[in-house]
């Protein structure tokens, strides 16, 4: 309303900023230095623990030592030779990329289906319920999860995954000697601990669809399905695509957490499940090995980085309204 | 307005069958978990896991609160947890709040500012040589408060929710000569408390579930939050049967870890039935205005 009646907005807010700016940076700190006050700590903080370990990746092309620190000798790519000619570089980056692929598919798979069977459903107290029970893993520690998945659900003896076996007459695993199902294990201890979270958010979304959708639609005679088809998953997707978008970014990082709580150190276990962020601790707190690690976080950040603008790009070109940036 | 067909009414029950047999497998884990940990070790040996205690024992219970680590793990996490979240509450709050300010001129290159590394990181390397090197943060409780202060998320979340507050009640409370600060925690905090107690409760989660920083920076035993202790169970109850005062009683390996893990969550089962309702409307919060 008001831009009607001070028709020429445009050029008088123009007007307005040009006459601001030529106060310049000390008075808009004379003017709002309390504000600024106010950013100080966080940005001061963030500064040290995300801004100054940056240079550090200098390390990434130096022999390091403690005696010379960063200004040990420079020795140009040898780290990164060291990473990528070791067994290491394929296994890790394969083992990491394919739990964090598994991962996004699987609890957005997972967490949208339960999102649209939460909305579909009558009663209540049902809901509230079956959100609830869902929602518990989350609260947990990844220790406390890792706990339950190796003491209890698979643990060498007794477990419920041997209970599970002996049902069917199979006979029962040696789970911690058995490398080949705890890819599997790690991600869908991930997916059920996430599951529950990740569905209310699909849930907030589709509480937000215009209810007048759905009521036409039934007017026209669409059924159930053809309304979670045609009204609910499209509506949905641009929050699809915004979540995975922003996983993809640590597609080369990893549930650290999760992952070392479940296989720890157990070196039999390492052939499907040790993953890029594993070897760099392990590289930093067992073997001091500062070179290559550095040179590994930098090749992680970096396609980290491709990742998101690339597929950023990507979904512009299909939709400028989905990307994030 | 929903027509109740044969298919509809199959749908529903399907849909209720799948979503009770996945809320059964979340917390089914925890409930055989407990049961275990108040069964006596013979029976676990001998009978296996079983929903129904064989043979009732809380002799593991015993053994975790007669060990001293119990307590000072207590205390390690409860110091973190509430130092931490005020902490962390007051500084992404406050820059947050001044983000969300329109006449601040450089509010988006500091936005900016940011949300860089929310993008891009230097990696682990650098961090533990900042953290150990110039901080000298190893062995010292703070290493487990001050590296996860800043969360650039909790500041934008804040900061949305902070936008949609009246811009004219803080000006006429500007021009009534309340300063910046007064307005912040008089006005704008108590104007916030949904989205503020959904951070609070995010924050403190993180504190208290956290034990990866204990990982990189404690060796020290007295310096153990309880999530820490969890994972080092092994080597602690190797303690527990060198020198405690347990005289020649056998230390239940199996129900001793998973009772220790019982005690390390008891605030959070507590707390749970109040706070999942935070959670969730701060979720839908984020999800609508992110």
């Amino acid at each position: 309303m008001k831009a009607n009646i001070t028709a020429p907005m445009t050029p008088a807010s123009n007007l307005n900023s040009k006459v601001l700016k030529k106060h310049g940076f000390l008075w808009e700190m004379k003017k709002n230095w309390a504000y600024y006050l106010m950013i100080v700590p966080a940005a001061v903080l963030l500064f040290v623990f995300a801004y100054l370990p940056m240079p550090g990746l200098i390390i990434a092309f130096q022999d390091f030592n403690f005696v010379d620190k960063f200004r040990s000798p420079f020795v140009g790519l040898a780290n990164f030779k060291f990473y990528f000619t070791s067994t290491y570089a394929w296994r890790t980056t394969f083992n990491t990329i394919f739990i964090n692929f598994n991962y996004l598919i699987w609890t957005t798979f997972f967490s949208v289906s339960f999102a649209i069977m939460l909305n579909e459903i009558n009663g209540k107290i049902c809901k509230k319920l079956y959100q609830n029970v869902m929602f518990l893993p989350y609260f947990f520690s990844s220790v406390v999860i890792g706990k339950l998945v190796t003491r209890i659900v698979f643990s060498d003896g007794m477990g419920l995954a041997n209970q599970a076996l002996k049902l069917f007459g199979q006979d029962p695993v040696v789970w911690s000697r058995n490398p080949n199902p705890w890819a599997w294990i790690i991600i869908f201890t991930h997916v059920w601990k996430n599951t529950g979270y990740q569905s209310i958010v699909y849930l907030a979304s589709i509480t937000g669809i215009d209810e007048q959708l759905y009521e036409a639609a039934s007017l026209d005679g669409a059924t159930r399905w053809q309304r979670i088809r045609y009204i609910t998953i499209p509506l949905l997707l641009p929050t699809i695509i915004t979540m995975s978008l922003l996983s993809l970014g640590g597609m080369l990082r990893g549930d650290f957490a999760t992952i070392y709580s479940i296989i720890g150190d157990n070196g039999l276990l390492f052939k499907y499940t040790d993953v890029i962020d594993t070897y760099v601790f392990r590289a930093i707190k067992q073997a001091a090995d500062f070179g290559p690690s550095a040179a590994v976080g930098l090749y992680q950040s970096f396609v980290g980085f491709i990742l998101v603008w690339g597929s950023n790009k990507l979904v512009k070109l299909y939709d400028e309204n989905y990307a994030l940036f | 307005m929903k027509t109740k067909s044969l298919s509809d009414r199959f749908g529903s029950g399907l849909m209720h069958l799948l979503l009770a047999v996945f809320a059964i497998c979340c917390l089914y884990p925890f409930i055989l978990a407990f049961m275990v940990s108040i069964s006596s070790e013979q029976s676990l040996i001998n009978y296996g896991y079983r929903l129904v205690p064989v043979e009732f024992s809380t002799l593991a219970y015993e053994m975790v609160f007669r060990d001293s680590s119990i307590y000072t793990g207590y205390a390690v996490s409860i110091f973190v947890t509430v130092v931490g979240t005020i902490l962390s509450l007051v500084i992404c709050g406050m820059a947050g709040y001044a983000m969300s300010i329109r006449r601040l001129r450089y509010r988006n290159v500091i936005a900016m500012y940011f949300y860089i590394p929310m993008v891009f990181g230097a990696g682990l390397l650098p961090w533990y040589l900042v953290c150990t090197q110039i901080l000298q943060l190893q062995n010292s409780i703070w290493a487990l408060i001050v590296p996860m202060l800043v969360s650039s998320f909790n500041i934008f979340l804040m900061r949305n929710y902070f936008k949609t507050i009246s811009y004219s009640l803080i000006e006429s409370a500007e021009i009534d000569g309340c300063n910046v600060f007064r307005i912040f925690f008089q006005i704008v905090v108590p104007l916030s408390t949904p989205i503020i107690a959904t951070v609070t409760l995010f924050i403190a989660l993180a504190y208290w579930n956290d034990w990866t920083l204990a990982l990189w920076f404690i060796d020290k035993r007295s310096l153990y939050p309880l999530q820490y202790m969890l994972y080092k169970i092994e080597s602690i109850m190797q303690f527990v049967r060198q020198y405690g005062s347990m005289g020649n009683i056998q230390v239940p390996a199996q129900t001793f870890q998973i009772a220790t893990l019982f005690v390390t969550i008891g605030p959070i089962i507590l707390v749970y039935p109040f706070a999942q309702r935070y959670f969730v409307k701060g979720i839908m919060i984020g999800a609508i205005k992110g």
